[in-house]
């Protein structure tokens, strides 16, 4: 198996740099460590969970798709050459989950443009990255499976390199590669599994909460209670690598000029389902909260990402960011009580 | 009272408290990460105890809602001060050591007990009881307030009535205690911590001080400092009226949708030789200027903005400016310039280090320490100093805190014959201040697109209004249309709405009577009538 | 992608986040981590401030009113006729008859200057801001 030396790993990230836009965690002057544009002064391999996961990549916030120039309707279909360094497992079946809906029936060719532009280079996960972590229950992590093109196994001052995907071959051209034996690799990559999972125990009340799911068997004060609470901010879609909706809105710059964004949209928001007459199928914060909780954990069963669970990859973000604590581990815990 | 206009405690801080007393304030609209902390803090065990006319999002987790007649502040707060000090539940120690004149105190709150209260305010002596005991008796019970105690003309009394209780009982210079102005704006507190006041220089210096105007005069080079008070921005409208103010500079605010009688503001800036006004959009009050400058939004400037909490933090540019709109500190150099005053800053950095040098509780606080942290909290005197979490905390910034008691004053307008509906206004969480910004994001206009007045169902079906009818609702200053939302959110009598949007801004009703002392209008009460239109 | 930290322009909480920017336009926000007022969190408000700052009814250049309508003007122009005006109100109505609006929504450094440019320029005290509204 092919590796690489821990402290070449800035100078590789510089060298990926020249041919693309890397983003590799970071660790900001005020203290707070997120994704950002490489920087080797600042960039970091202890590091956590970033509040915005990678769909922020492939499908930003806020995105132009068009524009209308002298009456004329140019697509903007935008997308650079991309590296994102450092992903967690849990995030990388984000990325495949959203993508397998992005390429279904309508391809969502902005979607398509931004992904197939971006190299991904995950870092399997040594350990629990807080105690939100559950992509061992969702079948999501601590190593990803499949979708990246390179993983990287940190086993003290040695990486070992797992290529996925001919891109990743292509990443390592030149690179200052090292060779490890195979039964060696194996059993090195047994031991970071084995000393993982220990970290992130699985979360059995998933399951049964999804079997409840199944059975409609959830009574109607677990949602009213939650609803009360919620604040509506969209932040649990927002922060979600497997959520993709979307709102559609037009800039009018001058007679005959102008252009259409898109940005993202949470089913959270009462807009988001309410119909021109003013009637609104899901008129309460308490429907709401059970449709989304609902699609994640129900709906999504038996999507076509095989080896995944469901539609919740088991990062804990939801759980990390709610304001009033409504994530999916909340929500489990409130089902099977 | 005890020190200057800010939150005596911390944000981080609710999350330790065990009693929180929400008065006037909607937090979980218009603070909501203050107010999903209280949300928080109810579910671990701590108690919430609500003053508010009006059935807020909050009120459905609170231990006891009192919803008292609006306008009558004072007599509630002095009605559980009464009731405190009857059944002994002050804190004798903390009243001896650090306070002064509670002879005064006892003798005004005598005057309320519950029984009369309930007169004046609508509350059963029962529940007032019940809410002076619970606050008395926790250990740390923490005060927050909104607009909905500064907007009256009895306002001050307000707030000074809250400081009292918050004395009275040891609530104070702990942490998790206090009283806790929640400021609106992202920034009101560093504008007026910047000297954006007619009285005070940056920091508080009194312009009246004769050392603070030499202070300034020698830093600034220059002679001749005015050193009497200046016109509020009620008083300029009044002034401009009159044809004494002759030119006004506006920068990046709204009065004509946000200021009370709009009628009367509208009055004043015609009535003025000269109006410039600097935004970033073509606002209300800017289609009425003879200049308009256009300014750089939030993303496109560096600068530094102060929370409701005191807490300093740093803001970088992100994206150039659109066209040749440019940031407001370089307009304002520019125009120094040209009236014969160069302002040489290469940057609001260079401004920053001036504001440290010449005011004292932002001493400590420079661009340096900002940008390796999340923020310092004023008072911060020098570079040495990590900033204050919460104030007051061995003796109050004036030595000892006096006890300020206050009677009980009716509001200016109270609801007759013809104007038979008391109407109340704020905001909502989807919309921000006069809308110039919330309202060009499409999320948020579709989730609150247009102006509501909510009325109480009783109200309603007396008036044959259905909800999303249009109905009229006019007062001795104006009239509006906009639909009715019927909901129990607001009690019999009483009617609700926002100064958000342009199309229907409640502020054409509402009375510029204000507080003699701190000049706030009275927007939380106005006489109305109402009715449904054909 | 290029992030920028900033604050909140929506409610004195003062949450604090990154401006997500690409070729000079804002296209997103993400919340700080571990900023102690919002710890990651933010409020609809705050998730959505990247839109109104490319609306299209940004103003882009000064406005002068020329025969009742406000027109496109220069810069030179616009601040060459505002300084002027508030120099001749000055020398003839004297410091009071000029008011100054400072503003709850823009920074502490251009408060202060504001003000600076109130007291030390034209010598008045006539500054306040929407801080009672
Ligand atoms: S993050 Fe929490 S408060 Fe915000 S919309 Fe989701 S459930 Fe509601
Ligand atoms: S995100 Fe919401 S709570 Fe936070 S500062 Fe902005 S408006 Fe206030």
């Amino acid at each position: 198996m092919k590796t690489l030396a821990k402290k070449d790993i800035n100078k590789i990230l510089s060298i990926w740099s020249q041919k693309h836009d890397v983003l590799a965690p970071t660790k900001m002057d005020n203290g707070d460590c997120i994704f950002s544009a490489f920087d080797e002064k600042a960039f970091t391999l202890d590091y956590k969970k970033p509040p915005l996961s990678p769909k922020s990549v492939f499908f930003p916030q806020s995105e132009i798709i068009f524009r209308v120039e002298k009456n004329r309707y140019n697509e903007v279909v935008a997308a650079k050459k991309a590296l994102i360094f450092g992903l967690r497992s849990c995030d990388m079946m984000g990325i495949r989950q959203a993508s397998s809906f992005m390429s279904r029936d309508n391809k969502d060719i902005y979607y398509q443009a931004r992904q197939n532009a971006a190299a991904t280079v995950v870092m399997a996960c040594p350990k629990a990255q807080n105690e939100t972590c559950f992509c061992t229950t969702t079948l999501s992590g601590p190593v990803a499976k499949k979708g990246f093109d390179l993983q990287l196994y940190d086993i003290g001052d040695t990486l070992l390199v797992e290529i996925g995907s001919p891109r990743g071959e292509e990443l390592l051209t030149g690179m200052p590669l090292a060779e490890m034996e195979e039964s060696q690799a194996k059993q090195k990559i047994d031991e970071f599994l084995q000393n993982a999972i220990l970290t992130i125990p699985e979360v059995k009340s998933v399951i049964d909460a999804m079997n409840k799911l199944k059975d409609r068997k959830i009574a109607e004060k677990v949602w009213d209670d939650f609803g009360a609470k919620c604040i509506t901010c969209g932040g649990c879609a927002f922060v979600c690598p497997t959520c993709t909706c979307f709102n559609v809105y037009d800039h009018q710059q001058a007679a005959g000029e102008g252009i259409r964004l898109r940005a993202w949209d949470a089913c959270l928001y009462s807009g988001f389902t309410r119909e021109a007459s003013g009637h609104n199928p899901r008129a309460s914060q308490a429907s709401r909260l059970k449709r989304r909780h609902e699609h994640k954990l129900l709906d999504y069963n038996n999507t076509d990402i095989q080896d995944g669970l469901c539609g919740c990859v088991g990062c804990g973000r939801c759980s990390d960011y709610c304001p009033v604590h409504i994530g999916t581990l909340e929500v489990v815990k409130a089902i099977t009580g | 009272m005890f020190g200057s206009g800010a939150m005596t405690n911390s944000i981080n801080e609710f999350d330790a408290a065990d009693l929180f007393l929400v008065t006037g304030s909607n937090t979980t609209e218009q603070h909501p990460l203050i107010g999903t902390r209280i949300i928080n803090a109810k579910q671990r065990g701590a108690q919430l105890l609500i003053i508010d006319p009006r059935e807020i999002p909050l009120a459905k987790f609170a231990d006891l809602h009192l919803r008292q007649n609006i306008g009558t502040d004072v007599a509630v707060l002095n009605g559980m001060m009464n009731v405190i000090i009857e059944e002994n539940l002050y804190d004798k120690e903390f009243v001896t050591t650090r306070t002064e004149n509670f002879e005064q105190l006892k003798e005004v709150v005598s005057k309320y007990p519950p029984k009369a209260v309930e007169k004046i305010s609508g509350i059963a002596a029962a529940d007032l009881k019940k809410a002076a005991r619970m606050y008395a008796k926790a250990d740390k019970a923490m005060i927050a307030y909104a607009m909905g105690i500064t907007q009256h003309t009895t306002g001050v009394d307000n707030v000074k009535s809250c400081a009292n209780l918050a004395m009275l009982t040891g609530h104070l210079g702990r942490a998790a205690v206090g009283v806790n102005p929640l400021r609106g704006q992202n920034n009101v507190q560093g504008a007026c911590d910047m000297g954006g006041l007619p009285n005070v220089y940056s920091a508080y210096q009194p312009v009246i001080d004769a050392n603070v105007k030499k202070k300034f005069e020698e830093a600034w080079k220059v002679e001749g400092l005015d050193d009497k008070p200046g016109l509020t921005i009620t008083d300029m409208m009044n002034a401009a009226q009159q044809g004494e103010l002759k030119a006004l500079y506006i920068m990046g605010e709204n009065p004509l949708m946000s200021d009370p009688d709009t009628a009367h503001i509208e009055h004043a800036l015609s009535n003025l030789d000269f109006l410039v006004v600097q935004d970033i959009f073509l606002s209300e009050t800017a289609k009425k200027a003879d200049v308009v400058f256009p300014a750089a939004s939030f993303a496109e400037k560096d600068g530094t903005y102060t929370n409701t909490e005191r807490k300093v933090q740093l803001a970088c540019k992100a994206v150039n400016p659109p066209g040749q709109a440019r940031p407001d500190w370089q307009i304002i150099c520019e125009i120094s310039k040209l009236a014969g005053y160069p302002m040489n800053y290469e940057s609001p950095a260079d401004v920053l280090k001036e504001i440290n040098a010449l005011s004292p509780s932002y001493g400590g606080i420079t661009l340096e320490r900002l940008s390796k942290g999340f923020g310092l909290q004023w008072p911060c005197p020098n570079i040495e100093h990590p900033g204050t979490a919460f104030l007051h905390k061995d003796k109050f910034s004036k030595g000892l805190g006096t006890f300020m008691p206050c009677e009980f004053k009716p509001p200016a307008e109270m609801p007759d014959d013809e104007y038979d509906f008391m109407l109340t206004t704020g905001r909502i969480y989807y919309q921000f201040h006069t809308g110039t910004m919330t309202r060009r994001v499409s999320i948020l206009e579709r989730e609150a697109p247009e102006a509501l007045l909510e009325i109480n169902p009783e109200d309603a079906k007396k008036l044959g209004i259905r909800n999303k009818d249009k109905v009229e609702v006019s007062s001795r200053r104006g009239s509006l249309q906009m639909k009715a939302e019927v909901t129990e959110r607001v009690p019999p009598r009483v009617v609700f709405s926002t100064f958000h949007f342009s199309e229907a801004c409640i502020n054409v009703l509402t009375n510029s009577a204000f507080d003699p002392v701190a000049k706030i209008p009275e927007y939380k009460g106005c006489a109305v009538k109402v009715r449904r239109c054909a | 992608m290029k992030r920028t930290r900033s604050v909140c322009p929506f409610c004195g909480c003062g949450c604090s986040f990154y401006i997500l920017s690409e070729n000079d336009r804002v296209v997103g926000i993400e919340p700080s981590p571990e900023n102690p007022v919002n710890k990651g969190m933010l409020c609809v408000k705050g998730w959505n401030a990247h839109e109104f700052i490319h609306s299209p009814e940004r103003l882009v250049t000064p406005l002068i009113r020329k025969q009742g309508e406000l027109v496109a003007a220069s810069w030179d122009e616009a601040l060459k006729l505002v300084a002027n005006k508030l120099m001749d109100t000055h020398k003839k109505y004297g410091p009071r008859a000029l008011g100054f609006l400072s503003s709850a929504k823009v920074s502490n450094e251009e408060n202060y200057l504001m003000m600076k440019l109130a007291r030390a320029v034209f010598k008045t005290n006539n500054v306040d801001h929407c801080a009672r509204l």
